[in-house]
């Protein structure tokens, strides 16, 4: 049996030929093939380690909350400037909005470490979406699914050196699917703003001579 | 030799894929292994928790009596639609000798859990949890789970979950015999 060349043949080989293989192996083209086959072996142990991990003892999957890659900001001193960030929600999940329908539920909140040099003003959340559990269709509670985008607005001082200043936070959320709550957990946060200087208005024309029309 | 370094890197990605699985499958292990070995002969890990009143309760005190074991949490939603249902499942088969207990697995202060059952009229002991007993009983991963724990101490039936209040109510006639009664009858 040959040693896999193909994708279709990984798996196929028994450990002896694999041996026997390996040492007949020679040259750049059969170094790529190892390699090729240990990258797609690690992808599936990844793969596989991942879906075990994601999911609890009882089968149950776990909720995930991520941070799309913020782009950097670019802002001018002494300016407010608007930060995007979008968040992402695992399938089949759903968090509390910023404004949970009762006291009693923890609220998606962001929470912001600051350079000493940059003021963070509002940060806006999105209205949540009303929705309620099985048994109990008539309470409604508001929630985020799927993805949520938060604005978050940042002032640099105006003395403030012009560059990339990084913003680091967390994300505190408390996750449920349809029929479960999950504890509260906390996401870190990270994205960069670009401090630049005001640009130069540009200098009134000065005034056109009478002459330059003769 | 020369070595490949993307073989390297693959291999070490492996090893450090496993090392993390390995770690994580151990704590589970770890975790509640006299629980859950207690659990696989159906008998309920007894533990001792602190009510809301401060008196110290133990699981084993109430030996004779089917129990209902409820964890939940004041931020959890589905644990707060089926505590109505308990409290009337209480008042119904409370006569026949059946006992809810509730556990806390909050961060909440001993007040504010306190303040909330007042608020849903629980009529049965709510007790301050802990992770030893959480993980005692299978880790309870999410909120909310329920044992149906019969006369012997013996774990019959579990609720991970909001589940109907149809389903909690059967259950909870297995514990009290009920169940049994009717199938013979049957």
């Amino acid at each position: 049996m040959p040693w896999p060349r193909r994708r279709d043949d990984f798996g196929s080989c028994s450990r002896a030929t694999r041996r026997s293989n390996a040492r007949e192996l020679q040259g750049t083209g059969d170094k790529t093939t190892i390699s090729n086959f240990i990258t797609r072996t690690a992808a599936l142990v990844a793969l596989f380690a991942a879906s075990l991990t994601a999911q609890d003892d009882l089968g149950r999957k776990s909720p995930s909350v991520t941070l799309s890659a913020p782009p950097v900001t670019t802002t001018i001193r002494g300016k407010a400037t608007n930060v995007a960030l979008r968040f992402q929600i695992g399938s089949g999940f759903h968090i509390n909005s910023n404004t949970p329908a009762a006291e009693y539920l923890i609220p998606t909140v962001l929470k912001l470490d600051v350079p000493t040099d940059i003021i963070v003003g509002k940060i806006t959340y999105p209205a949540g979406e009303e929705m309620s559990f099985a048994f109990a269709p008539d309470e409604k509670i508001s929630v985020y699914s799927g993805e949520f985008d938060l604005s978050v607005q940042v002032r640099p001082l105006a003395s403030m050196l012009p560059g990339k200043y990084e913003i680091r936070g967390r994300l505190r959320y408390q996750a449920c699917d349809k029929a479960a709550c999950f504890p509260p957990k906390q996401l870190p946060v990270a994205f960069e703003v670009k401090v630049i200087k005001a640009p130069v208005p540009p200098k009134p024309n000065p005034a056109q001579s009478p002459h330059a029309h003769n | 030799m020369k070595r490949d370094p993307v073989v390297i890197i693959v291999v070490a990605m492996v090893v450090a894929i496993m090392l993390v699985f390995g770690f994580k499958l151990a704590r589970r292990s770890r975790q509640g292994a006299l629980g859950e070995a207690q659990m696989k002969t159906g008998v309920a890990p007894d533990f001792t928790l602190q009510s809301l009143d401060g008196k110290t309760v133990r699981l084993s005190d109430f030996r004779g009596k089917p129990v209902v074991l409820n964890f939940w949490a004041t931020w959890c939603g589905p644990c707060k639609i089926e505590m109505p249902w308990f409290v009337d499942l209480q008042k119904q088969y409370g006569p026949s000798g059946l006992q809810f207990l509730g556990v806390a697995m909050d961060d909440a202060s001993t007040k504010d859990i306190a303040e909330f059952a007042e608020s849903m009229k629980v009529n049965y002991p709510i007790l301050i949890g802990k992770d030893a007993v959480g993980d005692a009983y299978g880790g309870v991963q999410f909120l909310p789970e329920t044992f149906f724990i019969d006369r012997d101490g013996k774990v019959v039936d579990k609720a991970f979950g909001l589940k109907g209040r149809g389903e909690i109510e059967d259950a909870i006639k297995k514990i009290l015999g009920q169940g049994a009664v009717a199938q013979t009858q049957r």
